[in-house]
């Protein structure tokens, strides 16, 4: 049992994620979703299961955590090793070993388990999992899912009692998402109590025995299971939490574009050294001045297809026409920007200004009128009271946004996001999709790559499905192909 | 052909002896057989390994830089040309095959089994878990530094227009703060699954030095001794 009883807590620093006098019991066996928007405290009511509050994470805390009848304050981590398990949000950062079997075995070794009982704990862990052809691989060489479920191997393996997740779909696939689904209901039916922060819901409304929605680091409401089922789409977007059931997501957009262009890309061949991923496109011919959502699972080269149009990969002798003028790699690069998932590879400079300045590239334009035209685009993107901080000391959305502002700024006709939306709440997601109706209002065209299909719902006029390497589908997106789209995300497992 | 594979603590005695045999000054015939030898094994491995490309640029730079040590660069020579010659065959001759085989060693080895190889060496579970992490955060810096790179040459800044300095900041400040947020990230991951428990770390990986590990000692440890012996006794 899980007992958390009036507790205080503030990061050192940072009021985000703060808690306020929450107090929660959890019963053992009990499969709990943790809810509600960024900065809410889920992910610090995980911590405190997990001991990482206070132990890790700084901060001022009050009242009492205690697991299994155990003081977490006064619990040495080592010690809570066996009895939680974590499973965080990003594989790239909670992966030790760089082999599968070293991960998974990981947390044995710590504890000083023998050599032998490691050896028949890894197997056993890999057969109940069904994960045996996953084993003695190089971590690098695994898609985001089967990293996930590595993690969750690597925490299994000690047989915790109470698992803690972090939002783990954040960076999956839909059919990834299914094999996550599988592996907590395995868990919960071995009577293993769980505990899961989350933005994407759909997959737990037949797992969750109780749904707790956070808000400044309180709990607003709580739902029992019967409940969680009744949720219509209204009553989710009322909360401002996302959807429990994606057959409740419609097509319902007025706003549509209304291009009369098209642009080609052609002799789009490109293999990795691997010699197994790569693509393969003779030919594709898309609407400009549209949003185009490229869709398909982990590994099936859609990312490679974004680097690609954007002219990253100098080996491809890819072809794109537009306005009836044929861009080679070398030329793409200066008209197409990418906003990368992991954004902090792309801020360069001290402040947002002066990122949004270095994209101006125009030697005629004078120091004073790139201030302007800056100030301008941060005014449009909501920034402008953030134009003199530093990118790093900003919260995610706002390095999102300052990255999106360079590329406004840097005049390019074509706008690639790499899954703009992993790890979103619903009002964070909502306004990304502003954002981007924004970017096609100036003439852009908008390429993104994602998973999420309320996210195109709410946002994309054109949809590609890549599949091994291949495009599948190319169509409009309209009232009458939507269930084209929903179909390759709740059917295809 | 067959993979070899080596023994952690092999390969560790192979980074000394390369280091050190191609590091100190060679002059007698015998000195720069003996200094090819340890030169040309890494090059075998990497070749070993699938980088038939890079091992072969690799033998033909060296195969120049010997080129050029015998015919063209003695002590006398001076001026610009011959300064950079003998910079470029002190970086191939004496750093790379030291490099070379440093990839091999990150390349090759699992943290499993480098971690069972430092206990058998009684090396303290502190140093070993510090080094094992180094060796996690190569790749993952390769992969990182590659991304910023891309995202320089789309805002077209990959020279920053000439300036160097700034050349390197853009590099190295994502770098820097990826790299922080993954250490924090992993550190916490790690702590939850008992790193750091008192108690003597056990490996799953049991070592054991085979035929390849001998030879290849007793190739690295004769060399080192001929070395010697050549060098300081005669």
């Amino acid at each position: 049992m899980i007992e958390i009883k009036n507790v205080n807590f503030r990061y050192k620093g940072s009021d985000e994620g703060s808690l306020e006098d929450l107090s929660l019991t959890i019963h053992d066996g009990e499969t709990v979703l943790l809810c509600g928007a960024s900065g809410c405290g889920k992910t610090t009511v995980g911590r405190l299961i997990n001991g990482l509050i206070p132990h890790y994470y700084k901060g001022e805390l009050t009242g009492s955590a205690t697991v299994n009848g155990r003081d977490i304050a006064q619990t040495e981590l080592y010690d809570l090793a066996g009895v939680v398990g974590t499973v965080f949000q990003n594989p790239r950062s909670q992966f030790f070993a760089i082999d599968t079997d070293g991960e998974i075995t990981f947390g044995a070794e710590n504890i000083g388990m023998p050599p032998e009982d490691i050896v028949s704990r890894k197997n056993d862990e890999a057969r109940e999992m069904h994960i045996e052809r996953l084993l003695d691989r190089s971590i690098f060489e695994l898609s985001g899912g089967e990293k996930q479920i590595i993690a969750c191997a690597s925490v299994s393996v000690l047989s915790p009692d109470i698992m803690v997740l972090d939002e783990p779909s954040s960076n999956l696939d839909s059919s990834a998402i299914e094999k996550l689904k599988t592996i907590l209901s395995d868990w919960k039916s071995q009577g293993k109590t769980i505990i899961i922060a989350e933005h994407r819901l759909y997959f737990l409304r037949e797992l969750a025995d109780r749904m707790l929605i956070l808000d400044n680091g309180k709990i607003v409401k709580e739902l029992r299971s019967d409940e969680i089922r009744a949720l219509t789409f209204a009553d989710t977007e009322r909360m401002g939490i996302r959807p429990l059931s994606l057959a409740d997501v419609t097509y319902t957009r007025e706003n549509v574009s209304k291009h009369d262009e098209m642009l080609t890309l052609e002799n789009y061949v490109f293999t990795y050294k691997d010699g197994k991923h790569g693509i393969n496109i003779p030919k594709l011919e898309l609407p400009t001045n549209s949003i185009i959502a490229i869709i398909g699972h982990n590994g099936a080269g859609k990312s490679t297809l974004a680097r690609n149009i954007c002219g990253l990969e100098k080996k491809c002798k890819g072809t794109l026409t537009l306005g009836g003028k044929t861009f080679k790699a070398k030329e793409r690069l200066k008209i197409c920007y990418m906003i990368m998932q992991d954004v902090n590879h792309q801020l360069f400079t001290e402040s947002v200004r002066d990122e949004v300045m270095l994209s101006i590239t125009d030697k005629q334009i004078t120091d004073t009128e790139k201030t302007h035209r800056s100030d301008e685009i941060l005014a449009q993107l909501d920034l402008s009271e953030y134009s003199d901080k530093h990118p790093m000391a900003l919260s995610g959305g706002q390095k999102q946004r300052t990255a999106i502002a360079s590329g406004i700024a840097s005049s390019k006709p074509i706008l690639i996001f790499d899954e703009p939306t992993s790890g979103l709440d619903l009002a964070h997601m909502k306004q990304v999709a502003g954002e981007i109706l924004k970017l096609r209002d100036m003439g852009k065209t908008v390429f993104i790559v994602t998973h999420d299909l309320e996210f195109i719902l709410s946002c994309c006029d054109h949809i590609v499905r890549l599949e091994k390497g291949q495009v599948v589908e190319n169509f409009e997106l309209n009232k009458d192909t939507d269930i084209r789209l929903r179909q390759f995300f709740t059917n295809e497992s | 052909m067959i993979k070899i594979h080596l023994d952690p603590r092999t390969k560790l005695f192979m980074i000394f002896a390369v280091s050190f045999i191609v590091m100190v000054n060679a002059v007698s015939p015998m000195e720069w057989a003996v200094r090819i030898i340890v030169t040309l094994i890494p090059v075998f491995l990497l070749a070993n390994e699938g980088r038939y490309v890079s091992a072969l640029r690799f033998l033909l730079c060296y195969g120049a830089a010997l080129f050029l040590l015998k015919y063209y660069i003695s002590a006398e020579s001076t001026g610009v040309l011959s300064a950079l010659l003998v910079g470029y065959c002190g970086i191939v001759a004496q750093f790379m095959p030291a490099m070379i085989m440093a990839w091999y060693v990150i390349h090759t080895t699992k943290i499993g089994e480098f971690m069972s190889a430092m206990q058998k060496m009684h090396v303290p579970d502190g140093i070993s878990v510090s080094l094992a992490v180094v060796m996690r955060f190569f790749p993952t810096i390769k992969e990182e530094y590659l991304s910023i790179n891309d995202a320089m040459k789309m805002r077209g800044i990959s020279f920053a227009g000439g300036r160097i300095t700034k050349m390197i900041e853009y590099r190295l400040v994502p770098l820097m703060f990826s790299c922080l947020n993954i250490g924090e990230e992993l550190s916490a991951a790690a702590v939850t699954r008992g790193l750091g428990a008192p108690v003597r770390r056990t490996s799953p990986v049991q070592l054991k030095l085979k035929a390849a590990d001998w030879l290849m000692i007793a190739v690295f440890a004769a060399s080192m001794i001929l070395f010697v012996i050549s060098k300081y006794f005669r």
